[in-house]
């Protein structure tokens, strides 16, 4: 009798497994076009690209192995170092202009009563214009010539026309504008989120200590953002370190290369010059140089939830 | 000042609001953020209305900042000229594909990750996270070349709007909106449906969806835009003027070919469609910027 007991125990179990991996096999069926899709077009393009790298290319064609050797010429090339420097000149500019704004303008559009609609609406508003929209309009407010919104505005005041993008010390930090202009709403969106969970109590306790505003901000408010603040930063140079198409439609890394960034001269070198294996293995140096940061984010991601 | 009444976040507190000191800085931000949302709209405002001056005033010395002009028939000019229906037509094209399969394709993922959950689906949804921060410098060459000739089957897609639709469906993030809106919805209405034998396809499709209309939205918002500011891959795989979107038309143009103001026109047209989806439909992006997951 316990025999059959077991038995019958032993089978619906067998059962249940096989109705599990029924049950498994059509749950993966849902998921499996997306997952092709995203070894299609995300994990094996850069397998490949790593593998190709090595090789000789010509054209778009692979030829033979030939090892390192493309990683040697690039780094031997004398325009290597520039451009690394230009990207870093991007990043350092992008933390210099575009990273404490949001972060001032969400706490003080965290306090208000009247038109706060209107302002989250008007934050967010330039991430809504597209790309290349965005870059021509700034474009054409800092066209060299009289023409230019930027240089109309300065005639008023009786100065002269001023070359804007054309100037290789500002082609950077102008750019860098355009990209704050573009995308800081979105920053400033997820801050104020953040701030609305704040328990006001705190603040209620401070004042009976008698903390004046600023130091409210300082011991409450940004403590509270710090964790979204850090995340915010090691995306921002992730992001911006790869930054491409906003200097390809605006100056097309001119004048004479001082607006080239990382990004932009691996696109160039594979479908400018046809030179896809130094283009890899362009590529294949930036992602090691960013995966450290990669790899810091999801430390830091980690701890931030856990908190 | 009944409204200060309403306040419930901020620094500032009720009883500062009474008084002088604390009202002064309220109005300090508010003006400041009044010039802040000024300066937003300034580039695009500047461009609408330079746009519709004649050309006469456009090349004034000095130059106007207060048009004295008004032609909105321009407006019509340039879309007849230019045959800026082509354009608008190849940009919903990609944007409305690329909803389709995005929506789908990202919502099964989120729903298998989020409820379903077969045995290895925690590896996969790691490796979901790994695959969305990963720097995506490598991957250009070797994925125009996968578009010319996809691996094993051999087919080219170079010249199709495929490619920027199949992206659409690799988006990582987008799977994650999905994924932790599903994780919301309570399981008592699943296991009622499971119970009745309704079938996972089933359960998706009758209880899953009609209740995740808010996150379907956010998500189609979202690649609308994505798609309508699309730049580069269409750039690279629409290679015929046929197929070019209003990104790639702007891009080609921008070198001077036409007159300034005619630009500028060109530039408005294509802000117009998203601008309108925004105004209409502007909650469920702020809704959405706090579901994938960037929360602290």
């Amino acid at each position: 009798m316990k025999l059959h007991n077991n038995q019958t125990a032993a089978l619906s179990k067998r059962n249940k497994t096989i109705g599990t991996i029924i049950r498994d096999m059509g749950a993966w069926v849902l998921i499996l076009p997306t997952l092709l899709i995203l070894y299609f077009f995300v994990l094996r393009p850069i397998i490949v690209g790593a593998w190709y790298s090595l090789h000789e290319m010509q054209g778009f064609t692979i030829k033979e192995f030939v090892g390192l050797e493309n990683y040697t010429r690039i780094l031997a090339d004398t325009q290597f170092p520039r451009v690394l420097w230009n990207t870093v000149q991007y990043v350092l500019w992008s933390f210099i202009i575009g990273f404490v704004p949001p972060i001032i303008l969400a706490i003080m559009m965290n306090e208000m009563v009247h038109l706060k609609g209107w302002f989250k609406f008007s934050t967010y508003f330039p991430c809504i214009v597209p790309m290349v929209a965005a870059t021509m309009l700034w474009f054409y407010m800092y066209l060299p010539n009289e023409s230019g919104l930027l240089n109309t505005l300065l005639a008023h005041f009786g100065i002269e026309p001023f070359e804007w993008l054309q100037n290789d010390k500002f082609t950077i930090p102008l750019i860098m504008i355009t990209c704050t202009w573009k995308g800081s709403g979105g920053s400033v969106i997820i801050y104020l989120a953040s701030l609305q969970g704040v328990n006001q109590e705190l603040y209620e306790a401070t004042v009976i200590d008698g903390a004046g505003f600023l130091r409210r901000i300082r011991t409450i408010a940004i403590p509270h953002l710090s964790g979204i603040i850090l995340l915010n930063a090691v995306r921002q140079i992730i992001g911006i370190f790869q930054i491409m198409a906003e200097p390809m439609t605006m100056t097309d890394g001119g004048p004479n290369g001082a607006s080239m960034s990382i990004a932009l001269w691996a696109y160039k070198t594979a479908f400018i010059d046809f030179n896809a294996a130094t283009s890899l293995s362009i590529g294949v140096i930036t992602f090691f140089l960013l995966v450290i940061f990669t790899v810091f984010y999801f430390a830091v991601q980690n701890k931030v939830q856990t908190d | 000042m009944k409204r200060f009444e309403k306040k419930e976040t901020g620094f500032i507190t009720q009883v500062e609001l009474k008084q002088t000191r604390g009202q002064i800085i309220y109005w300090v931000m508010f003006a400041v953020l009044i010039v802040v949302s000024i300066c937003t709209f300034a580039p695009p405002l500047w461009i609408l209305v330079s746009g519709f001056k004649d050309l006469d005033e456009f090349f004034l010395v000095p130059p106007t900042i207060i048009p004295q002009s008004f032609h909105p028939e321009k407006l019509v000019e340039v879309w007849k000229k230019f045959d800026y229906i082509l354009y608008y037509r190849n940009t919903l094209f990609v944007a409305l594909g690329s909803i389709v399969s995005g929506v789908v394709l990202n919502g099964l993922a989120g729903y298998v990750l989020s409820r379903l959950k077969p045995k290895g689906s925690k590896a996969v949804f790691m490796m979901i996270l790994f695959i969305m921060m990963m720097p995506n410098t490598i991957g250009m060459v070797p994925l125009y070349l996968t578009i010319c000739d996809f691996p094993y089957m051999h087919f080219n897609m170079l010249g199709t709007f495929w490619p920027m639709w199949l992206m659409a469906a690799a988006s990582c993030f987008h799977i994650l909106m999905f994924k932790s809106f599903f994780d919301s919805i309570p399981l008592s209405y699943i296991e009622a449906a499971r119970i009745d034998g309704c079938s996972n396809v089933g359960i998706f499709f009758k209880i899953v969806v009609p209740l995740s209309i808010p996150v379907i939205m956010t998500v189609a918002i979202f690649i609308f835009n994505n798609s309508w500011g699309d730049f580069l891959w269409p750039y690279l795989v629409l290679n015929n003027k046929k197929l070019y979107t209003v990104s790639i038309f702007l891009f080609q143009n921008k070198a001077g070919n036409y007159s300034v103001d005619v630009y500028m026109v060109m530039l408005t047209l294509a802000i117009v469609p998203p601008v309108i989806v925004y105004a209409f439909l502007q909650k469920h992006i702020m809704g959405g910027m706090n579901l994938g997951g960037i929360k602290g």
